[in-house]
């Protein structure tokens, strides 16, 4: 994280273009991450809740303890390196704005908080389904929100 | 001249308290990101165990004892499977974790580059553990078991490192 707080760098183009491919890469992520949760635990109430608890009129079973939590023990490591990126990138940035501090603190609240409380939903019932799914949602869009103020600092500056 | 030498001085002066400002913000995703590692070394702590045979019928106690006498074969291609992606992960997580402790003012170099060295081997340890209870060469778990308290352990200690510097 160094070369991001350096002032040797800070009117270097090579970084700029840098810092803009990987949070364009992270943009993507996002919105495939948001895909893929969408197929395998679902976004929607009631395909959450026949995920998570199963379907007895459908047939389907619930899902495996070890299969969610496998899926948790991914989602806090690929959350925890897009957001500690898109953090780090939007401090440099936008370090003088009294925003920035609430804005990361609530990034990383939001983005720990969706994993956990998934998991909890599973163990404690479909009250916590909904929860999940705005958590989930929230650090999304906070994450987009970051991702779309540094490409805009960076390449309409 | 003298007027050139202020206005670099006055420039260099915003600069450096811009940076100081930058990181005293950088401590919050440092901050956030040792919670995080907490976390995913707990999942994966459940994941193992889970692995080994562990449900609501069986305490921990027991599914650790399991795996001392017998513990779960695994093919090599289960093996393979589960040590592919921790080998990049964990590797990359240890070395985002201590590269912090170059920062560090707290706490010698000397001692972040022994404990950042021994966490790289205990990783290294405890992913090609179960090999040796893969191919036969051992039959209890116990060296499985060993290396995985000694990473988790010592990873925490580097957690600490890093929180104390903070």
């Amino acid at each position: 994280m160094k070369f991001l707080v350096t002032k040797d760098l800070a009117h270097s183009t090579l970084l700029t273009y840098l810092m803009s491919a990987v949070v364009f890469a992270i943009l993507l992520y996002i919105g495939l991450d948001v895909i893929l949760h969408a197929y395998i635990i679902g976004l929607d109430r009631s395909s959450i809740e026949a995920t998570l608890f199963g379907d007895e009129v459908n047939f389907i079973e619930p899902i495996l303890l070890d299969t969610l939590l496998l899926q948790v023990h991914i989602d806090l490591f690929m959350t925890l390196f897009a957001i500690l990126i898109l953090a780090s990138i939007y401090i440099r940035l936008y370090a003088n704005k009294t925003m920035t501090k609430w804005i990361v603190h609530l990034l990383f609240i939001f983005g720990m908080l969706a994993p956990v409380i998934l998991i909890l939903a599973y163990f404690i019932g479909p009250s916590l389904s909904m929860i999940w799914l705005i958590t989930f949602m929230i650090w999304h869009f906070l994450a987009l929100f970051v991702a779309m103020m540094i490409l805009k600092k960076l390449l309409f500056k | 001249m003298a007027f050139f030498g202020i206005v670099c001085c006055y420039d260099d002066l915003k600069e450096t308290s811009l940076q100081m400002k930058n990181l005293a913000l950088y401590a919050i995703p440092i901050g956030y990101m040792l919670i995080y590692v907490v976390l995913i070394l707990a999942s994966g702590l459940w994941l193992f165990l889970l692995s080994q045979g562990l449900d609501s019928s069986e305490g921990v106690l027991h599914t650790i004892e399991s795996i001392m006498h017998r513990p779960k074969p695994k093919s090599l291609h289960n093996f393979i499977e589960v040590a592919a992606p921790h080998l990049f992960a964990i590797g990359t997580l240890i070395f985002v974790v201590a590269h912090f402790m170059l920062f560090s003012t707290n706490i010698p170099q000397k001692v972040s580059r022994l404990v950042s060295m021994w966490v790289f081997m205990l990783a290294l340890l405890n992913i090609v553990s179960y090999l040796a209870i893969s191919f036969g060469l051992l039959v209890s778990g116990w060296i499985k078991l060993v290396a995985m308290s000694g990473f988790v352990l010592l990873f925490l200690v580097l957690l600490g490192m890093v929180a104390f510097s903070l």
